[in-house]
């Protein structure tokens, strides 16, 4: 088995524990990442992003100044992004629903929490390659589609005007 | 509502990802095993990077006693929350849940409320004495005795 040609991704990977960043870039190139990007602040990552435009990013929640939850509204709403679909995977030791929801709003597209593992590292990245969620606009926010991904075994109603997770799926 | 509703756009851009990193046929266990391999043989400066740690959450813990403010709490709350993940990272289990009870502690007693130094303290000693010994064992007796006992003084002050 060959497996995915991760040589093909750049990965920015931000976190402001160096140790951490290590960890993280030592398991991508193991995978076979060559095209790797660190950044210890969220301002360092953003200047990154607009030079390299990363196919993926992995994030820290907390940092000094610009925090994980920061960049991600930045990527998603800033025009000078030069891509607000780029997924964003954030590693965090926040596990409390409220925060899981506060990123999600922010438009993260999965979470590892932390112990950060290698098969958990290849399960996220096989997840945004595999199952991409569908990207919503509306007034308020830009981003993944904050629903679980399809669910057939759901027959509730369908709450949103016009069937929209209808046109989601197509 | 309804006017609300009428205005979500919902969209799947392309998938530029799978285009350039081919089909998914199968979990690829020989690059799960080869970083696997690359990760134990980061295993040995673990020790010491959570050491980086212990510093900072010292520190901390010194500052704040300093001068208790919101910028020192702050700052204490980060170190203990940094180390709850990356202590676990670094094979410090056990830090990893005595720095959480501690982040608790601290994130959740109200913001008007002093923390109780002495219960900060008997969390950073805690920390302390674990790494020193190396405690990797999340069966060890006495250091998850300790860290039951600082979980439920956490939770009684916070009851």
């Amino acid at each position: 088995m060959t497996g995915y040609r991760f040589d093909k991704l750049k990965i920015l990977v931000v976190d402001d524990n160096v140790h951490m960043r290590k960890l993280v870039l030592t398991i991508l190139q193991a995978f076979g990442a060559m095209q790797l990007f660190e950044a210890e602040s969220g301002e360092r990552a953003w200047s990154i992003l607009c030079r390299q435009n990363p196919d993926v990013v992995l994030l820290d929640w907390v940092m000094e100044g610009m925090s994980g939850i920061e960049f991600a509204r930045k990527l998603r709403a800033d025009t000078q992004a030069p891509n607000p679909f780029v997924p964003l995977i954030m590693l965090t030791g926040y596990t409390q629903t409220t925060r899981v929801r506060e990123a999600r709003d922010a438009g993260i597209n999965e979470f590892i929490a932390k112990p950060v593992s290698v098969k958990t590292l290849m399960s996220r990245l096989t997840a945004v390659i595999e199952s991409p969620r569908p990207y919503v606009r509306t007034k308020l926010y830009f981003g993944p589609c904050r629903r679980r991904r399809n669910a057939p075994e759901y027959d509730g109603p369908e709450r949103r005007a016009g069937g929209a997770s209808a046109q989601a799926a197509e | 509502m309804a006017e609300e509703q009428d205005e979500i756009e919902i969209f799947m851009p392309p998938n530029v990802l799978k285009a350039k990193v081919g089909n998914f046929t199968g979990v690829d266990m020989s690059a799960i095993k080869r970083a696997e391999t690359a990760m134990d043989s980061l295993k040995g400066n673990f020790a010491e990077w959570a050491q980086d740690d212990v510093r900072r959450l010292t520190e901390a813990r010194e500052a704040y006693a300093k001068t208790p403010d919101a910028p020192s709490r702050a700052a204490l709350a980060r170190a203990a929350h940094d180390m709850k993940g990356q202590a676990a990272t670094f094979d410090f289990p056990l830090i990893a849940r005595v720095a959480g009870s501690l982040a608790n502690l601290i994130n959740d007693l109200p913001e008007g409320k002093e923390l109780p130094l002495t219960l900060v303290d008997a969390h950073v000693n805690a920390v302390q004495v674990i790494h020193k010994q190396k405690i990797n064992d999340t069966s060890n007796s006495v250091a998850v005795t300790l860290a039951k006992e600082l979980e439920a003084r956490v939770a009684e002050i916070l009851d």
